[in-house]
């Protein structure tokens, strides 16, 4: 018998029946680190479970999530499938020059017109008859300044600012799209850094004629942070540094958390040390989150209805008011805003990120 | 359960491999008997029921068939028994298609039955008719030992998407069949690259087919760039799990009939459907075109056999006017060819090629479409009707993102790369530098696969459901 059959039987039995062997015996792990989510766990046995296949479908989810080096797989995908394959992007994702980004494309029109009625409904609701000054500021994504570059396809960013515009024509827009640059975002996350945008703030203050202060302290939050397209992308990436701006004025802040009832704080340190440490600043997803400046000097209130890059730009506009209230509306139904908030003579800012906008069916 | 699966590679064939070839040779069918029926009822519990009872009637029909050859009782047996089988796929398969149709030319709203497609029917059926026939027309004897008919029938390898493996073909293998290394390797080899080319070509292709789908910027060469990509991905999807079940028969010492041999090569529609599945092919050829007749009959008998074949064919694939038009659609140039132009093509090296490829390519768009309206839009699309530009940005963006999984498909689907392996193996050191390297090819290839199911999610063959 030839060698070459015996030497190839025993490599790939040996292969096949290891990598079982370690499959069948690997503790199960509970939380993706890179993934940021809970992993499926060997799903129940039962009858009904079996004969409606739902058992299946759960055993296969659980191989999955579970198998043997499994951040390390994903990696060898990616890098075959964009260094050998060719590929472009990797799961949505691309990387150019170091920053990592996920395609935002097409145009979705019809996204962005539901965003503005959506918009409207709140206006119409607790704005329309009010002594409030209504503003909209649009956050363009990593995209707008990545895409061209890395060659990748991207929406058309002047067209989605002229469509929201157009739909929330009783909004008075601020222009921040001058004042952002790729460098301006971190390399692995979808998210802006704190540090750089003070004049974002002040483009924003100016708008509502208000004033911020420009005077920090700039601090390192003492963790590594890979954002959340590390995981997403399964690429060998360097860990950046989360730096927060504070002064004397935000640490004074007195920070309230309507969604679970207690105090937090405008940088929630313990947050920043989990699973997201962009969660440090205002302690993450949070549908209503209040913030009042114990050293105002204005009785001035701001209310932002906001996506997540609302949380890292609320402390530097805190200077120009005596409370900026934080409301998300995909976590909390408009309808439920009443109970909470009296709608009188306050700044109110829409300020959405374009992708967002693109995918507005989070919006409520 | 699918081949291209973390549970089938790690956690189901492992197992299957251990139990096989520890049982006692006695016990190896059954062995692949319960195992098949694991791996069939993974994916439709319910259903093992009905494959079971198939196997069931084709079983005793066998034998009822075998002692009563002398009579007319044998035919009727025989007519039982293809009339239950066929009834189960009608109304498994086909009842919606028909209560719809039936709706549109009544006017009337007969509610739809909204059934599940048992997965494999389509394969399985045919299996046990060609069994039932093949016993009464004496090709081969009734088989007694029930747990051998079952684990033909059942056999997890070619259960869900073929090849469509005669009962003549392995009647021998199922009582007598070599196990050795040398088919172990062999059959390995095959089933891992068979693997590579539904993870690494078909899925890859059928992203950039779905992309075009849903995209708002197609163009001309964009419409083409589906079309060509749509063919090499129902090749290598289909194909690819050929070879996955030939490689797995082989391991537990089956030689099956191959299903494709470079279809993409061939120089007319004709040719192509000798390579192109032909255990299809064949068992339509055998089972119902020469029982009528086939080419020896008056010509419009023979076109009229033609057109029922390729509209069973057509049928066959799915419940859908689209497959019908798609069959129809190769009996015309079928009967073309044979009446006006076959000898021209045969003669040609490159317009017989050009020609071959631009007719499949866009059967394949009917194949693929959801409706006939869409068909037609799409093969506008192709030649700029309706005023679509000739290039998009979506079009050179997808081309290039795409464009080595293409031209790997478009190589891949020739006989280049066999040919120069094997004129490397024709030289002693080559034979020698290829066998050193065959091994660890595989486990690279397992290793990427693996990582590329591990990062993807739930993918299904294509030839699942028909």
């Amino acid at each position: 018998m030839k060698k070459k059959y015996i030497v190839t039987t025993i490599v790939t039995a040996v292969f096949l029946l290891g990598v079982s062997l370690f499959a069948w015996l690997k503790p199960a792990d509970a939380f993706s680190l890179s993934e940021r989510r809970r992993l499926e766990q060997f799903p129940e046995i039962s009858f009904d479970s079996i004969i409606s296949g739902s058992f299946m479908k759960d055993f296969e989810d659980y191989t999955l999530d579970q198998f043997p080096l499994r951040d390390e797989f994903r990696k060898i995908k990616a890098f075959v499938a964009m260094n050998f394959f060719g590929a472009k992007e990797n799961n949505g994702i691309y990387v150019y020059d170091g920053y990592v980004s996920k395609t935002e494309y097409p145009l979705d029109e019809e996204s962005v017109v539901k965003a503005g009625d959506k918009l409207e409904y709140v206006y119409n609701e607790y704005l329309k008859d009010t002594e409030t000054k209504n503003y909209l500021a649009i956050i363009p994504d990593k995209n707008c300044f990545l895409a061209d570059k890395g060659g990748v396809l991207s929406i058309d960013y002047e067209e989605m600012i002229s469509l929201i515009r157009e739909n929330t024509g009783f909004l008075e827009y601020i222009d921040i799209t001058e004042n952002l640059s790729i460098d301006d975002f971190y390399k692995t996350d979808t998210h802006w850094k704190q540090e750089n945008i003070v004049d974002v703030a002040q483009v924003l203050c100016n708008g509502m004629g208000t004033s911020s202060t420009q005077q920090y302290t700039e601090k390192t939050l003492d963790k590594e942070f890979y954002g959340v397209y590390y995981g997403q992308s399964a690429l060998p990436l360097e860990s950046e540094t989360i730096k927060y701006l504070t002064n004397e004025a935000i640490e004074n802040c007195v920070v309230y958390d309507y969604q679970n009832g207690k105090e937090t704080s405008v940088y929630d340190l313990e947050k920043g040390m989990g699973k997201d440490p962009y969660e440090l600043f205002l302690s993450g997803p949070i549908s209503l989150i209040s913030i009042e400046n114990k050293n105002a000097k204005t009785d001035k209130e701001l209310i932002i209805f906001r996506d997540s890059f609302g949380s890292s730009i609320a402390p530097l506009l805190i200077d120009g008011y005596k409370k900026i209230t934080l409301v998300d509306i995909r976590y909390i139904h408009p309808n439920f805003l009443g109970q909470y908030i009296e709608f009188n003579n306050q700044d109110v800012l829409f300020l959405y990120s374009t992708s967002v906008l693109n995918n507005s069916e989070t919006i409520k | 359960m699918l081949f291209s699966s973390i549970p089938f590679l790690y956690y189901f064939l492992p197992v299957v491999l251990i139990l096989y070839f520890i049982a006692p040779k006695k016990l190896k069918n059954s062995v692949l008997l319960l195992t098949s029926l694991v791996f069939y009822g993974w994916g439709e519990p319910k259903y093992v029921v009905l494959m079971i009872a198939s196997i069931l009637i084709g079983y005793v029909s066998g034998l009822l068939i075998e002692a009563f050859s002398q009579k007319k009782l044998s035919k009727l047996f025989l007519w039982l028994s293809v009339g239950i089988n066929i009834g189960f796929l009608a109304y498994f398969k086909y009842a919606d298609f028909f209560i719809e149709n039936f709706n549109t030319a009544t006017g009337l709203s007969v509610p739809l039955l909204r059934i599940a497609l048992p997965i494999g029917i389509s394969f399985y059926t045919f299996q046990i008719l060609s069994y039932t026939v093949d016993v009464y027309r004496k090709d081969v004897p009734a088989q007694k030992n029930l747990i051998n008919l079952a684990a033909y029938v059942t056999m997890f390898p070619q259960l869900i998407a073929g090849p469509i493996v005669r009962y003549s073909h392995i009647a021998k293998e199922l009582e007598n069949r070599n196990i050795n290394v040398e088919n172990f390797a062999k059959g390995m080899r095959r089933f891992i690259l068979g693997l590579g080319k539904k993870i690494l070509i078909a899925n890859t292709l059928g992203e950039l087919c779905d992309i075009f789908k849903q995209s708002d910027d197609k163009s001309v060469l964009f419409y083409w760039l589906y079309a060509v990509a749509f063919m090499l991905h129902v090749y290598f999807d289909f194909s690819g799990y050929s070879d996955m079940a030939i490689g797995l028969g082989r391991i537990f010492g089956f030689n099956f009939w191959e299903n494709f041999n470079y279809p993409f090569i061939s120089k007319s529609a004709t040719e192509f459907w000798r390579r192109w599945h032909m255990s299809l092919g064949t068992w339509f050829r055998d089972y119902v075109y020469i029982p009528m007749g086939g080419n020896r009959v008056s010509k419009p008998k023979w076109f009229f056999n033609i057109f029922v074949v390729w509209f069973l064919t057509g049928f066959w694939h799915g419940a859908a006017w689209t497959f019908i038009v798609w069959g129809l659609y190769f009996a015309i140039f079928l009967i073309s060819e044979k009446l006006l132009y076959l000898k021209y093509l045969e003669k040609s090296k490159v317009l017989s090629r050009v020609y071959l490829l631009v007719v499949v390519g866009i059967s394949f768009v009917i194949f693929n479409a959801t409706d006939m309206k869409e068909a037609v839009s799409y093969i506008g699309g192709m030649f700029g009707v309706g005023g679509v530009p000739l290039v998009s940005t979506e079009f050179f963006y997808y081309l290039k993102s795409f464009g080595v999984t293409l031209c790997i498909g478009l190589i891949g689907c020739t006989p280049i790369v066999k040919k120069t392996v094997e004129k490397i193996k024709e030289k002693s050191i080559g034979g020698k530098i290829i066998a050193v390297i065959e091994p660890i090819f595989l486990i690279a290839l397992l290793i990427v696969m693996t990582a590329y199911l591990v990062d993807g999610s739930f993918n299904p063959f294509l030839y699942f459901r028909f």
